[in-house]
């Protein structure tokens, strides 16, 4: 399937799903005017990627220096899927965070506590 | 206002610590220029990363409330919606503080109250716990009124150092809207 690239803004994230390549990242700031709106159609590619995605190697890159509540929610779905994808696939999180700051490594620590079969790697960024 | 009135008004904002002060339409454009602003502000001035995410943080949700519930608002379907509101940014000693205000549906008033008198009364443990279940939970989707997760005041919450301030303050004029303060300590 075509992979999905949408380029940064402000207040969104890039997205870069390379579906060919088993690797999906995030990267930037997200506080999107309307988050559901913003992630509705990565949500709908990824979970058709993960429908026929067997035996494969997923690498999922997250690097997010700041998400608001809203879409707080959204990346715990988004790890939902990833999750239950993790019986016919290997999923391997990289989760950054600033070095100097717990909250954004708390939230990825909850994560791999609920979600377990995903193979979670904490990388910190030094400042 | 006369040139002096307002040299009085900014040496007032400035002994109370004001860093940042805007009163008027929120809008995503006008939210995202202050929260560069207030970033590139902290920053500057050599605040901690942890202390500038926290109030960058505090800043985004208190300004996203009032630009999805404030009722002094324009909110076409295809976006670009704007909202009427107050926001203040200050730092006093070695804390910040961050207050804002706009008008909300008298409706709503019983509703706000008993989120925030419920988080008021959580230790940061149990503010932690409310965070998670609320996170976990499905129940928010068939919320009627919040357009967002559920986790805004618990944000805020997780944020703060010591417990939310609100009020209320009835407008003569309006009986159906009622001003809305929310104020937060980093």
């Amino acid at each position: 399937m075509q992979d999905l690239h949408i380029a940064a803004s402000g207040t969104s994230p890039e997205v870069d799903f390379r579906f060919s390549s088993h690797r999906l990242a995030l990267i930037g700031e997200s506080y999107p005017e309307n988050a559901a709106a913003f992630y509705g159609p990565v949500i709908e590619a990824l979970r058709e990627y993960l429908a026929q995605a067997n035996g494969q190697r997923i690498e999922v890159h997250v690097e997010l220096r700041y998400f608001n509540s809203s879409s707080t929610k959204v990346l715990f779905n988004i790890f939902d899927l990833l999750n239950s994808a993790t019986g016919s696939n290997e999923v391997v999180l990289h989760w950054y965070h600033d070095e100097e700051d717990d909250t954004i490594l708390e939230f990825g620590n909850d994560l791999h506590e609920d979600f377990p079969s995903i193979n979670y790697i904490p990388m910190a960024i030094v400042a | 206002m006369q040139l002096d009135v307002f040299n009085a008004f900014r040496d007032h904002a400035l002994r109370n610590g004001v860093l940042f002060y805007f009163n008027g339409y929120f809008s995503h454009n006008v939210i995202g220029a202050m929260g560069d602003t207030l970033r590139h502000r902290l920053e500057a001035q050599g605040t901690k990363g942890a202390v500038t995410r926290r109030v960058f943080s505090t800043f985004i949700e208190m300004a996203q409330n009032i630009l999805n519930y404030g009722v002094d608002a324009e909110r076409p379907e295809q976006g670009g919606q704007m909202s009427l509101g107050a926001v203040a940014i200050g730092e006093l000693g070695d804390q910040f503080y961050i207050i804002c205000g706009n008008h909300i549906d008298q409706a709503h008033v019983d509703r706000v109250r008993e989120k925030l008198e419920a988080i008021r009364s959580m230790s940061n443990d149990e503010i932690k716990q409310a965070y998670k279940q609320q996170l976990r939970s499905q129940d928010h989707e068939e919320d009627p009124i919040s357009k967002g997760a559920g986790l805004g005041f618990l944000t805020v919450a997780r944020d703060s150092s010591a417990p939310i301030e609100y009020t209320f303050i009835e407008d003569q004029g309006s009986p159906d809207k009622v001003g809305f303060y929310l104020k937060a300590i980093i």
